[in-house]
């Protein structure tokens, strides 16, 4: 008979919702973490994780279950919209040191980095994203002609290649990119609109035949997802879940396109051998997390061993897609916010925020006492109701890790 | 939970990319269609415990990513494999053409006993099948393979996929023509017959008298 499970999760959005409010972001709460988690390094304090109340996964749970995304835009509000309650003084302050440092004519990326480091508040976040992604250029003056090169550049690819996704020799890559587009964040509304999945067809296409070294891999379609996300927010002021793109300008959604295409190649550049051929970039850093995760927490380590589980069984993915299939979309926004922040980001920090990672379920982990049981865990950690606090947490902890093993990486190798 | 039953079986679902082999699994866990399906990446885990034949047999499913580029570590998954569901897609000759490498793929890494079972998947959209129900039958009598078109969507063929395939496994366990104990089998025997194993018949003998005294 067939085994049951439950999706773990009573809250009800309201009561997210109420929680969120609650627990409103500290913009400088992980600078404030990270002073502490480093203080307590030097004393070998281990920081102990709260293992959270929503972590009850249902035991009997037998098969993958992506949690489904719950209101991108409950939290994506939260993040101090115009519309919601008040900010606090705090995230008011934040803003403004992000306007003045937006407003010269020379903006300084350090202090832009140092400031974005702990989250970027959304009334900024387009600018700033383009700026630390290097898409858009420090000097204020030359934006407007960079971006519309960049743009009009963009919209040459596609007159060009574009009609060649028949081509014999592209076509394989077309249907593939053609059958995952439906599949990608099939929850959210937004997504499922055909001109929005017509311009990730395009976005998808004109990367794959422009990288041919690896060409298009799924996973890379989820990639496109928060800066589109992220950029239309540029345009609007309400949600973004339910929004219909129809009722933005042409120019305004051409614009969102190429923007997105841009930056997501950036991205991209940095980690292209995850998806070349044998996929050496993602086997090489589930290595380094194995042995990682072996010097830092040996108990979870060796419990897994005792179990079997291999690393590459769940962590695949969190190279693969970097953790976006593990968490909702908001908590991959705000974790871009510091990928772009730090040096090597998306390449190389991501290997300690996956350790990180792992070690917050050591708990439950732990608490499983068969490979069927971990294998479901891991592969179904219950993150639904996360939020910045968690991200945060998460990403000092990272910080604290790679402070420890980053520049001595011989400490992670046995 | 630890339940108890007498064999596990390792099982893969292969076959080209959107086929609906994380449906088919998703359909035979949950008895229900996946409607907001992602598409898989690397590999996913499901388990069901079924019973066959009087025995009770612990299906641990290896759920694997279509897309070529991924090959080089679902591959790694072949290998211990007892059973596999081979998908394609009655709607897509392109699918049904790749089955070729597919097949070859599971034979030479996996055991070369692997009990295959070929889903011809999608049979509820039969307006738009591209491959006749004969030829895929011809396929997969030249190929040794069972057969079975399925449907995801209503459910059609699904479990009598996951359990014939299964019931194979287990025929040919009695008949001595598979040996769980051979290493890479992608059998193991569960807590009951375990136990079953560790007492000898004439033990179970000797218990009963020593009982009756």
């Amino acid at each position: 008979m067939p085994v049951r499970y439950s999706r773990g999760e009573s809250d009800s959005t309201k009561d997210c919702w109420m929680k969120w409010q609650i627990m409103d972001d500290d913009w400088d709460r992980e600078t404030v973490l990270a002073r502490k988690v480093l203080a307590a390094l030097s004393a070998r304090i281990w920081i102990k994780w709260s293992a959270g109340e929503h972590a009850a996964l249902h035991r009997q749970r037998s098969l993958p279950h992506r949690p489904p995304v719950i209101p991108l835009v409950a939290r994506m509000a939260d993040q101090n919209t115009s519309g919601t309650p008040a900010m606090t003084e705090r995230e008011a302050s934040r803003l403004d040191k992000f306007r003045q440092l937006l407003a010269g004519p020379n903006t300084d990326l350090d202090e832009l980095r140092k400031l974005s480091w702990s989250g970027i508040p959304r009334q900024v976040r387009p600018i700033t994203w383009k700026l630390l992604s290097g898409y858009l250029p420090a000097n204020a003056e030359r934006r407007e002609s960079v971006l519309k090169r960049k743009r009009h550049e963009y919209f040459g690819f596609i007159q060009q290649y574009y009609d060649s996704r028949n081509d014999e020799h592209h076509q394989d890559t077309y249907r593939q990119i053609h059958i995952d587009i439906p599949r990608t964040n099939p929850l959210i509304p937004l997504f499922q609109q055909a001109s929005v999945q017509e311009i990730f067809e395009r976005i998808l296409f004109i990367w794959a035949i422009r990288h041919p070294a690896s060409g298009y891999v799924q996973g890379i379609n989820d990639l496109v997802t928060p800066f589109f996300v992220v950029y239309v927010f540029e345009y609007i002021e309400e949600e973004v879940e339910n929004f219909d793109v129809s009722s933005l300008q042409e120019e305004a959604l051409r614009n969102i396109e190429a923007d997105s295409f841009w930056c997501m190649s950036k991205l991209l550049d940095g980690i292209q051998d995850n998806y070349t051929f044998a996929q050496p970039g993602i086997q090489k850093k589930v290595k380094a997390l194995e042995e990682l995760v072996s010097r830092i927490d040996e108990t979870v380590h060796r419990h897994m061993q005792h179990y079997e589980v291999e690393y590459l069984q769940f962590a695949f993915r969190w190279m693969n897609n970097l953790l976006m299939r593990e968490l909702p979309l908001r908590c991959t926004i705000r974790l871009w916010d510091t990928y772009q922040a730090e040096p090597e980001g998306f390449s190389h920090f991501h290997l300690y925020v996956c350790a990180a990672f792992l070690v917050r379920w050591r708990k439950e982990i732990l608490e499983e006492k068969d490979f069927q049981g971990l294998m479901l865990l891991l592969q179904n950690l219950p993150t639904m109701h996360w939020g910045n606090e968690e991200v945060s947490v998460l990403l000092a902890e990272a910080y604290r890790l790679k402070f420890a093993f980053a520049d001595a990486p011989n400490h992670y190798k046995r | 939970m630890s339940e108890t039953y007498d064999f596990l079986f390792k099982f893969l679902v292969i076959g080209s990319a959107g086929t609906g082999k994380s449906c088919l699994l998703h359909q035979f866990i949950e008895n229900k269609f996946k409607q907001d399906s992602n598409h898989t990446i690397g590999v996913e885990f499901g388990s069901r415990v079924v019973n066959v034949g009087g025995k009770t047999v612990k299906l641990q499913i290896w759920d694997t990513a279509g897309q070529e580029r991924f090959r080089s570590v679902t591959r790694s998954y072949y290998r211990g494999a007892a059973g596999a569901l081979l998908v394609y897609d009655i709607t897509s000759r392109e699918t049904y053409n790749a089955l070729t490498n597919w097949l070859t793929d599971a034979r030479t890494l996996a055991s070369p006993n692997i009990v295959i079972i070929l889903c011809g998947n999608k049979k509820d959209l039969d307006a738009d099948r591209e491959v006749t129900f004969l030829e895929a039958s011809r396929f997969a009598q030249e190929n040794e393979l069972m057969f079975l078109e399925t449907s995801a969507l209503t459910g059609e063929n699904v479990e009598e996929g996951f359990l014939k395939c299964a019931r194979t496994i287990l025929n040919k366990i009695d008949s001595g023509e598979l040996d769980p104990e051979r290493m890479g089998s992608g059998i193991q025997y569960g807590d009951a017959s375990l136990r079953q194993l560790r007492q000898p018949r004439g033990s179970t003998a000797q218990n009963k008298q020593q009982c009756s005294c």
